[in-house]
């Protein structure tokens, strides 16, 4: 049986945790209230059924600069959501750990049962009940007045942790943003989306009346995965033969397939033959990450110059033999 | 299909479930923040709907619905969208009217492949030509904005109603591709032209190639057949041509036409009227700038030109801006073309020769002068007023000039270079035409449809070599004589059959697989049917065509030479001799000449001539016709297969 522990301290104690990490923000949603709202079978009882407490962390976007980049250079840059994986990853262990009670790390994955569109747990759920984000216009991603936009992930535990509230405001809409609506009848986010998949209305409180998203067209632009399976029946159907080969080999489907091998390791990525015999990546000193961090630099060098050194004697005796 | 899904309950259910589900979400207020646990069950529908949800909903088992959905989802999914994401950030915001998806903006109709599928290079050949150069991304209009930029008050066109600077040019280019574009035409399309050399044509030329059209010229002497065949062969989907020219009512014979051909949809009369069916050019000129979606590229086919059809039908030749513009650009400093100068054509521009000298000036950045239709006369006067300095002609514009005292009667001192084509060049011309204007300089260019400019002598060579010969290979080019019988190449001084290969060089005929079959050797060598001989320098003399060739008893001889002796008879005009068929010998030489008075010549006139000239007599024509018109294409060429015919 797992020791007694304040639970505030042991709030207290995760919160520390996840910020020494790098999380930004921080908060517990309560179980009950998410059981209620999550649709049958997307709760947490469902998922680790003794589901005491639902921890949650936000995690910052990519650099001000990456902001400033093109939309390809932010796909890959902007993306920091690996980061608040890990915190949460490593949160789940730290209670374990420290606390002796059964965590998990929630997969933030979608449900393979149920396909791409419902995930296995709503991390903006819990983030919302938790208090570290509110819906925004934008297709309901969530927002936090100081920290803007964040990623979020979620550690379920068996201990049971004062739990925290919404926030009390929604930072959504901007008043930057009302003022261009009364203008325009649109938001900022409205006005750019390149698929048009945002619409609604702000009221005359300045709230959100209603918020339209249409997540196909949403994701039809920004996820490629959902191509694939189009792409290979566009294959199918092509009667041309150059139309068939551009369905599997034009330049955005072949990032696909790029993706594919990335995620698929060694079984479709590169044998690295080429760098398992090359000379400079094999006897690099610093290649090592052991040599790396015991200070190995130095000696090393140290050692390859009284080889030259030595080769050079060699080289000369011989010459004057 | 899977779970009792049918593609009825697909359609049925389909768009049902789409918008159920959570592809379409809808909140209303903040519900979930103010744990408004009331608006969040009545919301849910409208938040979107798991499977289970929605199957239990309207009554589908929610296995039924995922199949449903999946297959209403890629009814609706567009591939492309992500392409999107290549157009925002880095300082650029969302503007919906700057995007256009490439599938649709570059797509071309399955009509218009047709030329582009009869791009069929030699895959080594054109590695070669783009590691060396000769091979660039060049267009025609690419040249014409190059200048409009850099230098747009100088002259690019001069013709009888003025001059146009490059920038005005440009602004003409540009309104009428609009207008084209508005039409509904696009890239590859095909728009045939008949015009004469009038600044229409160009216009014309330059609007059709701006966004990605191919020009088909027609020469200006066809008629009802010759126009129908093009046409139907083509399958253009416009023409542009007069409303009438002389006793031809082309406007009328034109909609004639695309009321019997499927493929031609628009007929284009220069002027601001046009009878109707028509539609007027310039009502087509629409101020602005025209958005072009699939602009040109070097590797696109950008004209389409036809064979004068000597020994057969016409043959369509498709040409790519890296054939044809190419050719011209690297023949700027062979010819020594600059900016500084005026180059005037006497070939018609529906001609492969007017094409190729315009297109020498333009990449030079030189002047264009255009003369609607050739005459001695308005040739003579057009160099003189203008002060041409480089001249495109035919020997026999430059005869009928001598012959008609112009060229001591106008000023051609501002000639710096003529080059001569189109057919053979008696020496004795070309030194004549010399002599006329002091310290010019003269070459001499072989080129055919299929060939652009293949050789042609330089205006630095020595001053004998334009007299006998059309110089050296143009760069990007080789030439070479073969053997008629086994095609074993032969050695310089040796007469054979011609053959040439380049960057210049056509890529095959338009859908003439028969025509295609024979064109080419199988490294990429053009057989010309030319009879030619290549000295010890390089240079090129053509001696006739293959085709020509008549065996007699199986001893082969050329007719050329026969020919040009018989047109020395005083009665003669013209000559052409052609195989007719012989039990004994196979074939035998019969001979076809028209008159120049009303004084018949006999057979044995002619061999008592020829006896005089010490031709042997296997050589001599052993059938007279005497007829009232030569049969000729509009290059002046006989057309021997109708002489054949009469036998």
């Amino acid at each position: 049986m797992a020791e007694e522990f304040n639970p505030e301290e042991v709030k207290k104690a995760c919160e520390s945790y996840v910020k020494k990490k790098g999380a930004l923000a921080f908060g517990l949603a309560n179980v009950e209230t998410l059981e209620r709202i999550a649709p049958p079978g997307c709760g947490p009882l469902s998922m680790l059924p003794k589901t005491k407490s639902v921890l949650c962390v936000g995690v910052g976007g990519g650099t001000r600069g990456s902001w400033a980049a093109d939309a390809k250079t932010l796909a890959y840059i902007g993306d920091t959501e690996t980061m608040a994986y890990r915190i949460a990853y490593g949160l789940a262990f730290y209670i374990e750990a420290k606390f002796g009670y059964r965590s998990i790390f929630v997969p933030p994955d979608m449900n393979p049962e149920k396909g791409a569109r419902v995930p296995m747990q709503s991390l903006k759920l819990h983030a919302e009940v938790a208090g570290i984000g509110a819906r925004s216009m934008a297709g309901d991603i969530l927002l936090h007045p100081e920290f803007g936009m964040m990623y979020y992930a979620s550690v379920f535990t068996e201990m049971e942790l004062p739990p925290d509230e919404p926030m009390a405001d929604n930072p959504c809409p901007h008043p930057s943003c009302v003022t261009l609506y009364e203008q325009s009848g649109q938001t900022p986010c409205m006005r750019f989306c390149p698929v048009e998949c945002l619409s609604g209305s702000i009221g005359e409180d300045g709230k959100v009346e209603e918020m339209n998203f249409d997540a196909h067209a949403c994701a039809e632009m920004s996820q490629q995965y959902e191509a694939i399976p189009s792409v290979l029946l566009d294959t199918l159907d092509a009667k041309d033969p150059i139309e068939r080969g551009m369905a599997l080999h034009g330049p955005e489907n072949q990032v696909i397939w790029y993706k594919l091998s990335i995620g698929a390791g060694e079984l479709l990525s590169l044998c690295y033959e080429c760098m398992r015999v090359c000379p400079i990546t094999q006897t690099a000193p610093m290649a090592n990450p052991v040599a790396r961090g015991a200070g190995m630099r130095q000696k090393v060098v140290e050692a390859e110059a009284a080889a030259r050194v030595e080769h050079e004697a060699e080289q000369n005796g011989v010459k004057g033999g | 299909m899977a779970y009792g899904v049918t593609q009825q309950m697909i359609d049925t259910y389909g768009e049902t479930v789409f918008k159920l589900s959570l592809n379409k979400q809808t909140r209303r207020g903040d519900a979930v923040r103010l744990l408004d646990f009331e608006a969040i069950e009545a919301a849910r529908a409208e938040t979107g709907l798991t499977d289970e949800e929605i199957a239990e909903r309207i009554g589908l088992l929610p296995e039924q619905v995922s199949v449903v959905r999946v297959f209403t989802e890629r009814k609706h999914h567009k591939i492309d969208q992500h392409r999107r994401i290549f157009h925002l950030g880095g300082g650029k915001r969302w503007k919906k009217e700057e995007y256009s998806n490439p599938v649709e903006r570059l797509h071309i109709r399955k009509e218009a492949m047709m030329i582009r599928e009869a791009l069929n290079f030699n895959p080594e050949l054109a590695q070669r030509y783009i590691e060396k150069g000769y091979w660039i991304n060049e267009t025609l209009n690419g040249y014409l904005l190059e200048h409009a930029i850099n230098t747009p008050d100088a002259t690019a066109i001069i013709h009888p109603g003025g001059e146009l600077t490059y920038k005005e040019f440009k602004t003409q280019v540009d309104q009428l591709t609009i207008g084209l574009m508005e039409l509904g035409l696009g890239k590859s399309d095909i728009v045939a032209v008949q015009l004469p050399n009038i600044l229409d044509f160009i216009v014309s030329y330059f609007a059709i190639t701006a966004f990605g059209g191919v020009m088909q010229t027609i020469h200006m002497p066809y008629r009802d057949a010759d126009i129908e065949f093009l046409l139907g062969h083509s399958k253009a989907r416009a023409v542009i041509c007069l409303p009438a020219f002389k006793e031809f009512p082309t406007a009328d014979v034109m909609l004639g036409m695309k009321e019997k051909l499927g493929s031609l949809e628009h007929v284009i009369t220069i002027g601001n009227n046009a009878s109707e069916g028509a539609v007027a050019l310039e009502s087509l000129k629409i101020e602005g700038e025209p958005n072009i979606g699939n602009p040109p590229v070097g590797s696109d086919p950008f004209l389409l030109l036809y064979t004068s059809g000597t020994t057969s039908n016409p043959k369509g030749v498709p040409l790519t801006y890296q054939n044809m513009i190419g050719n011209a650009r690297l023949s700027v400093p062979e010819f020594h073309m600059t900016a500084s100068d005026r180059n005037i054509s006497a070939a018609p521009f529906s001609h492969l020769y007017g094409l190729y000298n315009f297109h020498v000036a333009l990449c030079a950045g030189a002047t264009n002068i255009l003369l609607p239709a050739f005459s001695p006369p308005d040739l003579a006067r057009t160099i003189e007023e203008t002060k041409a300095t480089t001249v495109f002609l035919g020997p026999p514009h430059a005869a009928s000039m001598i012959n008609a005292g112009l060229m001591e009667a106008h000023d051609f001192s501002s000639v710096r270079f003529s080059m001569f084509s189109g057919s053979a060049c008696p020496p004795q011309l070309l030194e004549t035409y010399r002599s006329n204007i002091p310290g010019t300089k003269i070459g001499q260019l072989w080129g055919m449809t299929e060939t652009a400019g293949a050789t042609y002598c330089r205006d630095d060579g020595a001053e004998d070599i334009p007299l006998r010969s059309a110089g050296p290979a143009a760069p990007g080019n080789e030439v070479r004589i073969v053997s008629g019988e086994d095609g074993a190449p032969l050695p310089a001084g040796t007469e054979g059959d011609l053959q040439v290969r380049g960057s210049s060089v056509f890529p095959g005929y338009l859908d003439n697989p028969e025509a295609n079959a024979d064109a080419f050797t199988e490294d990429g060598w053009f057989k010309s049917g030319d009879l030619a001989i290549i000295d010890d320098d390089g240079n090129l003399t053509l001696t006739g065509r293959t085709k020509d060739v008549i065996s007699r008893g199986g001893v082969k001889f050329n007719p050329a030479d026969i020919e040009d002796l018989i047109i020395q008879h005083p009665k003669v005009e013209q000559a052409a001799m052609v195989p007719m068929p012989d039990p004994v010998l196979g074939e035998k030489a019969c001979c076809f000449v028209t008159l120049l008075g009303e004084e018949k010549v006999t057979l044995d006139e002619l061999c008592s001539l020829l006896d005089d000239k010490k031709i042997p007599k296997n050589k001599w024509p052993e059938r007279l016709e005497i007829i009232d018109e030569m049969p000729l294409t509009p290059t002046r060429k006989v057309i021997k297969r109708r002489l054949i015919e009469k036998l």
